[in-house]
């Protein structure tokens, strides 16, 4: 273990020895797709977050009855995340909320423990914490998960670490793992998760590259039905805008909600389409 | 006999006391002693103490002598945007003035601030290739914001063509989309500049033309005064081109010196970390494959059309981005640029 640690703080201090230059633009925003990306945002720059998913495209409640799920509406957020210092950020955002739960309000801080670094630092290290409040009343029904006995039964919490590397000027991954709670669920349920999962970017141009996004979640009850949240994006940037167009089996925009929560599978058609825009000032 | 003595000695200190007078209001000094002056400490003379020793009018900024504080303050205006003990708020949260100016002498010869010259001179000391104009001999300069700045910001520079006071005002609160500057703040920014103003050994003399000057300082102040402007240029001019990728017969462009207006300009803003452009920029082959595809086209993304019309502040996005006029980059300077990205897209 010590020597563990010796090793850890020469890698840690090393980087100061000689001439580094920090790996930027590992991902073009905040977020990969739907989750966080260790992307951060420079000191005191504000980001403008709206984002949307529709209903499904295809399956029992897709195709061109509600033409192709751009009738429906999953999920929508808006958000305003802030950096604090260039290694942390803090966000905060309203979702419509997913099945019963929602008129979510969702907060997190993220810190930026390594930065890759074009020699010394081969990868960036993030820590996210992230919550959730739906604050929609409780349910009359004993039995929901929205009946809330408590204040306190209503939060849920993701706490996760993502490790980044850029490869080259095209190509970038993210490996992250965490543990989702819910602190009111089901009685079939479980209150916490834990979940792992890869997301990854390959850019074609300086402005558009492609995007994928996997979350798996471990030891989830075998009396719930659920799915691992999958989703592929596209994204453009102009210059001030990232606009990220995405398909994903997914409902939720908020990793508290679409981790634990998704139950659409992308066999049956039961997937959608959706977009975020992202927006930067200086203040 | 003592009487007429006296009234003879106190006659002779009258009369010497008038020369005197005359000496001192004048501000020239005897002939002697200020040739053996200027020989000896000319070198070290900045050009406005030289231009008061000749009777030169001053300008309405002129300052007699630096205050270190003030100095320190207009400096830290500059480079920070704000004083570093906090007591301010920034002048504009886009941009500090040394995003656009260096703060050293840009060219070997002040009288001929071309980009030839600029840019030789930049290669050689590693100084930014920036689009607008050095504060290093600002407050020896007599016009700013001449020719087609007032195609850019109208009515707004006519009273800052021949007031610095002004210019600085405008500056902050439309180039660089900032808040209107308190007096005692622009006066501490004219004494930076007064701390960073052409000094005479900054001016390139041939020794023909040296040896003139020291003779007209002490016998004919106007064509000294002639002389010593012919040495520096005084007006900040700014002559706009267009987004058309120039074409010049026979010119063969220069990689290395586009790549040092990349480096040193483009970059200068648009690094990648740098957080001051909304578009991100670097050396890398796939920056440079799009920059190559969008040479021909007619937007922001277009080397040409970028660099020669820059942004405009517009009602929701107030930062924007200068242009380089032809004044700060030539035809031939935009080719080598265009060369360079073109050499690193293909290569």
């Amino acid at each position: 273990m010590k020597r563990l640690i010796l090793v850890l703080t020469a890698v840690i201090f090393s980087s100061g020895l000689i001439a580094q230059n920090k790996i930027n633009e590992t991902f073009a925003g905040t977020r990969v797709i739907n989750n966080h990306s260790s992307e951060m945002l420079p000191k005191q720059s504000l980001e403008f977050i709206v984002a949307h998913k529709f209903g499904d495209i295809a399956g029992a409640a897709g195709g061109l009855s509600n033409f192709y799920g751009f009738d429906n509406l999953a999920d929508v957020r808006i958000a305003f995340e802030y950096g604090i210092i260039d290694n942390l950020d803090i966000g905060l955002g309203r979702c419509k909320g997913v099945g019963a739960r929602t008129q979510l309000l969702d907060g997190f801080a993220k810190y930026s423990i390594l930065q890759q670094k074009d020699t010394g630092m081969p990868i960036s290290l993030t820590f996210v914490s992230s919550v959730v409040l739906p604050y929609a009343s409780a349910s009359t029904d004993s039995t929901s998960v929205t009946s809330y006995p408590k204040f306190l039964n209503r939060f849920i919490f993701t706490n996760q670490l993502l490790v980044t590397k850029k490869f080259g000027e095209r190509i970038s991954i993210q490996v992250n793992a965490g543990y989702n709670h819910r602190n009111f669920v089901d009685f079939t349920d479980k209150n916490g998760l834990f979940f792992a999962g890869a997301s990854g970017r390959f850019r074609f141009t300086k402005t558009l590259g492609i995007l994928f996004e996997y979350n798996h979640v471990f030891g989830r009850p075998a009396a719930i039905v659920a799915q691992d949240p999958l989703s592929f994006g596209f994204e453009i940037l102009t210059g001030g805008h990232t606009f990220a167009l995405h398909f994903s089996n997914g409902r939720g925009l908020n990793e508290n909600i679409f981790i634990p929560g998704t139950t659409s599978n992308w066999l049956d058609g039961q997937f959608r389409f959706g977009f975020s825009i992202n927006r930067r000032f200086k203040l | 006999m003592l009487k007429k003595f006296s009234q003879i000695a106190l006659l002779l200190i009258l009369i010497l006391a008038l020369f005197a007078f005359n000496w001192k209001s004048s501000g020239t000094l005897s002939t002697y002693s200020n040739s053996r002056f200027l020989e000896d400490k000319l070198a070290d003379v900045s050009v406005s103490y030289a231009l008061d020793m000749m009777n030169e009018e001053r300008p309405l900024h002129y300052i007699m002598n630096v205050s270190d504080d003030s100095a320190r303050m207009g400096e830290e205006l500059v480079k920070f945007g704000k004083l570093k003990d906090g007591s301010t708020s920034r002048i504009s949260k886009y941009f500090l003035c040394t995003d656009c100016h260096n703060q050293q002498l840009e060219t070997d010869d002040p009288a001929d601030e071309s980009p030839e010259r600029v840019l030789e001179y930049s290669k050689k000391n590693n100084i930014p290739f920036l689009p607008a104009s050095t504060f290093y001999g600002m407050f020896n300069k007599e016009h700013w914001y001449n020719g087609d700045y007032a195609k850019k910001y109208g009515d707004l520079v006519k009273p800052t063509r021949d007031t610095l006071f002004n210019a600085i005002q405008l500056c902050a609160t439309q180039c660089s989309q900032g808040r209107e500057m308190e007096d005692w703040e622009i006066r501490s920014v004219m004494h930076y500049y007064k701390s960073i103003e052409l000094k005479v050994c900054d001016l390139k003399f041939n020794s023909r033309e040296y040896g003139e000057f020291t003779a007209y300082m002490s016998s004919n102040n106007k064509k000294a005064v002639e002389l010593l402007k012919s040495k520096y240029n005084q007006i900040n001019d700014a002559h706009f081109g267009t987004s058309e990728i120039p074409k010049i017969e026979g010119y063969e462009p220069s990689a290395e010196n586009g790549e040092f207006i990349y480096k040193q300009g483009c970059l200068h803003c648009h690094a990648v970390g740098r957080n001051i452009t909304n578009f991100d920029l670097d050396d890398t082959k796939l920056t440079h494959k799009f920059l190559l595809a969008k040479k021909n086209k007619y937007n922001s993304f277009s080397v040409s059309h970028i660099t020669r019309y820059g942004t405009y502040a517009i009602s929701g996005r107030k930062q924007y981005m200068p242009m380089y006029s032809f004044e700060n980059m030539s035809d031939e300077q935009m080719l080598d640029l265009m060369f360079y990205i073109e050499k690193k897209a293909t290569e």
